[in-house]
């Protein structure tokens, strides 16, 4: 058994908002969380990290009482809450987020606001309450920014904005313990600027237990940092105790040791628009002829467009970057090549020299074009092993030009490439962690023998050392002289892997320069303006832009609800 | 060439469209409202029985809608509780002899919401197409017992009962136009009910547990209870709908609540997209395709039925290259 005192315990032992003893789980043979024990004092910023699959969302749920523990107590501000329910521990003060953004999609936004700032929520049904409720709710909304959708159905948000909304949504309960499952994921450069500022503001009568893998988030934000690994505890302490601890840069920071891989985990994990000093991974050969021509495209939901005259050219071999802000385009802009998204006129997608079928994904995943989505799309019945198959037999018998040109993509050369799924290959997939999943979303694209891989924020969720074994293995293939077409918010990931980028801003292209370009400073500050962090790095972005934006929300969560 | 296709004007349009969309939205009701209630004067005594049933099935489907189309709980059971509330209303009116039909609407609401008060805890352990078969199940069983108990229930050959009556010392109903115009009332009173009900913290938190249940959780609400207790409303709209059902027709047998009754209903819940409006509209356009149209098609009123199915499964796709080609029209 580990025993883990945060340092800062010893001066506030008699406020203890959070202690857990001894708290384990298993799920069938399997021990997601070893037996941990640790203490928070009130007010306190801890975060959790960890590689992928370490346990840190089974910890939250068992805090939350989503789970309840196999062995352990867990006490919440001097009460025994380990075997209470979710919502008599939400009572008892415990707030949260999940790692998918969970709001009631069909719920305008107001609604939302509204369930979770209900004065005396709970058993007894009655009328939706009074003005100074309304009032309560009209302030939140005007103060995250949400007030022009207060009748929108949340599902219809922006991603960015539904995790706004669920962040607010928390707030609204007033928690005294906040528990966020990954804050930052899927959030664009200047949004994580601003929640980095939001929960900085925070009073201190909110105690903060976060798992993230922004890594300048938690540096800027928590007091305390533990460290978990395969369900076990490496290390607790400061932020700076626990980057000079061997142990945990072995296991999370950069594995393997490999100088490739250290230089783009430690870059990466600074997602900031810092290009500097970026070497390209791949040495590269001149690309081909041109395989993909978007001309004049256009593309939208319903009726307004979300992109509008687009041009694109991606050559035979050559490696395209996608950048912008979330609500860019950027995710639209993908599914339409791969055929999921229908195009309006005068949009021309030509493949090949010949025109590109859309609104039937089928004809271009066997023309060659392969995606892998954002948020993986995992077959959640299917084992690893079936996964291979059922994408190898897919495309048998299809015209596949790539097989005269390369070596055809096999089971066993998939995994050559990416040994972590040799091991996984009898699992249900939906038990892999989240970066086995991205890389069996990799491996399933693969063995469709794609002349064109299309790539959706591959990196997203992802822990810094997976990031930098999916950066190599992408390396790889675009060095073998694979096209890529790749939507990433990460940007040291980018170009790492970029030929060229291209920047979306509200669904125009606004800036196309090759990724070399982009260690001198002029076209670096553009794309940096363009993506929202204007400063050299996030922070400091973070500090200036939103911050009264920030103060507002925390002071209206706090003063305006009841 | 981009400049060929008219899009709405982007910002002006939502601000004086939605005030002609609702104002069109009350002269619908008003028209609809009169046509109801100029029927029995102008339709004959059949179609008129028709649209008693109509309104006996719109019941029952604004039931079902508060279930599938609010709460996320898909059952195909409603009928279970439109019997119960259907027996204890004739019963009251056989051998209890009270005829006052308010009374009789009103007991049999309170028999539906007891029948699901004690089914609820079995029930609400399911979610889903598990959910959708333990509902029937218990429907299956309250029509089994309504056969068997034939003490009781007077089984398969069921129970007559004598026409209603609006107020003690008035006469009873006799002719089908008046007792028609009463279940218009009726229907009415249930309908300012569920508006009420609509508006209610509760349906917003059943809207909410059909979305997300662990977040309402999370927020600190006891999901079940507040299942049960629209699951318990619910029953109580159905166990009306049942003493309306026997005000309609003077004459019940377990035949009435069968599997069809509580399918029609879901069908007409699907229909309506998850809105109570159009539940009743479901509902009415069931009822007229099945009866109305099944005569001159030679019986093949299932068909039909199984065609509006059908329709409403592919309803998106549907629109969708509606709007297609209306757009390559305006081109």
């Amino acid at each position: 058994m580990t025993t883990a005192m945060t340092t800062a315990t010893t001066a506030a032992k008699t406020t203890s908002m959070l202690r857990l003893d001894g708290v384990s789980r298993r799920f069938g043979g399997l021990t997601a969380l070893h037996e941990l024990s640790l203490d928070l004092p009130a007010g306190a910023r801890h975060a959790l990290i960890g590689p992928n699959g370490a346990g840190k969302s089974t910890l939250l749920n068992l805090i939350a009482g989503t789970l309840t523990p196999t062995t352990g107590t867990i006490i919440v501000d001097g009460r025994d809450v380990t075997r209470l329910p979710a919502r008599l521990r939400a009572r008892h003060g415990i707030g949260r987020s999940f790692q998918h953004p969970a709001v009631f999609q069909r719920l305008p936004v107001a609604a939302n606001l509204a369930l979770a700032a209900m004065p005396g929520r709970g058993d007894i049904p009655g009328p939706i309450s009074g003005p100074q409720h309304a009032d309560g709710v009209a302030q939140v909304l005007d103060a995250v920014g949400l007030t022009d959708y207060n009748r929108t159905p949340a599902g219809q948000l922006s991603y960015g904005l539904q995790r706004r909304l669920e962040l607010a949504m928390a707030l609204a309960q007033r928690p005294r313990l906040l528990l966020l499952d990954e804050p930052s994921a899927g959030l664009d450069p200047a949004q994580i600027g601003q929640l980095t500022t939001l929960l900085t503001n925070l009073g201190a009568d909110t105690t903060i237990l976060l798992v993230d893998h922004h890594l300048d988030l938690i540096w800027s934000l928590a007091q305390t940092v533990t460290v978990l690994h395969h369900g076990h505890h490496l290390a607790t302490g400061t932020p700076d105790q626990v980057r000079a601890d061997p142990a945990v840069r072995d296991a999370y920071l950069n594995p393997g040791g490999h100088p490739n891989a250290t230089a783009t985990a430690t870059a990466t994990a600074n997602a900031t628009a810092n290009a500097n000093g970026t070497e390209r991974l791949a040495p590269r050969t001149s690309p081909g002829p041109v395989l993909l021509r978007v001309r004049q495209l256009r593309a939208g939901y319903h009726g307004a467009p979300v992109l509008d005259k687009v041009d694109l050219d991606v050559h035979d071999g050559e490696a395209v970057a996608v950048l912008g802000r979330n609500g860019a385009g950027k995710t639209t802009l993908l599914n339409t090549v791969a055929g999921l998204q229908p195009v309006q006129t005068p949009t021309r997608l030509e493949w090949d020299g010949r025109a590109l079928p859309t609104r039937r994904p089928h004809l271009p995943a066997r023309a060659g074009i392969a995606l892998v989505p954002q948020g993986r799309r995992i077959f959640t019945g299917l084992t690893v092993r079936e996964h291979l198959v059922c994408a190898l037999a897919a495309h048998r018998g299809a015209d596949t030009p790539s097989q005269a040109r390369t070596q055809a993509w096999t089971v066993d050369r998939v995994l050559d490439l990416l040994p972590a799924l040799a091991a996984r290959l009898p699992h249900p997939a939906q038990r892999l962690s989240g970066g086995e999943q991205q890389m069996l979303a990799l491996a399933r694209a693969l063995l469709t023998q794609p002349r064109l891989l299309i790539l959706d924020e591959p990196s997203e969720g992802l822990a810094p050392a997976v990031i930098a074994q999916l950066t190599q293995a992408l390396s790889g293939l675009v060095a073998d002289g694979l096209a890529v077409l790749v939507a990433e918010q990460n940007l040291t990931v980018a170009t790492a892997l970029a030929d060229r980028i291209i920047v979306l801003d509200r669904g125009h292209i606004a800036m196309t320069a090759p990724a070399r370009d982009l260690d001198q400073d002029g076209p670096r500050q553009h794309l940096q303006a363009l993506l929202g962090v204007s400063g050299p790095t996030a922070t400091a972005a973070a500090d200036r832009v939103p911050a009264d934006d920030a103060a507002q929300l925390t002071g209206a969560a706090e003063s305006g609800l009841r | 060439m981009t400049t060929t296709r008219p899009q709405t004007t982007p910002a002006a349009a939502p601000v004086h469209r939605y005030p002609r969309w609702r104002s069109r939205q009350l002269l619908l009701g008003a028209a609809v409202m009169l046509a109801a209630l100029a029927l029995p004067f102008v339709a004959d005594a059949y179609t008129v029985s028709i649209a008693s049933t109509a309104i006996v099935l719109a019941v029952l489907a604004m039931s079902t809608q508060l279930l599938t189309g609010i709460a996320g709980l898909p059952s195909l059971g409603q009928a279970a509780y439109l019997g119960v509330g259907a027996y204890t209303a004739a019963l009251l009116a056989t051998v209890g002899g009270v005829s006052n039909g308010l009374v009789q609407l009103a007991v049999a609401a309170a028999a539906g919401a007891v029948a699901a008060a004690v089914t609820a805890p079995l029930l609400l352990r399911t979610r889903g197409v598990l959910f959708l078969m333990a509902s029937f199940a218990v429907a299956e069983l309250t029509r089994t017992i309504a056969a068997q108990w034939s003490s009781v229930t007077g089984g398969d050959d069921g129970l007559h009962t004598p026409p209603v009556t609006v107020w003690p010392g008035t006469p009873p109903l006799r002719s089908d136009g008046y007792a028609y115009l009463y279940l218009l009332g009726c229907f009415l009173i249930l309908v300012v009910v569920v508006a009420v009900l609509l508006r209610s913290r509760l349906v917003l938190a059943l809207r909410a547990a059909a979305d997300h249940e662990a977040r309402l959780a999370a927020l600190g609400y006891h999901v079940n209870r507040h299942l049960f207790a629209g699951f318990v409303c619910a029953g109580a709209l159905a166990g009306a709908g049942g003493a309306l059902l026997v005000a309609a027709h003077g004459y019940l047998s377990p035949a009435d609540l069968g599997l069809d009754m509580s399918a029609m209903a879901l069908l007409a819940a699907a229909i309506g997209l998850g809105t109570m409006r159009g539940a009743v509209a479901g509902a009415v356009l069931v009822v007229a395709v099945r009866d109305l149209l099944g005569t001159p098609t030679g019986g093949h009123a299932p068909a039909l039925l199984g065609l509006a199915f059908l329709v409403v499964a592919y309803q998106p796709a549907i629109t969708d290259r509606l709007a297609t080609w209306k757009r390559s029209r305006q081109r």
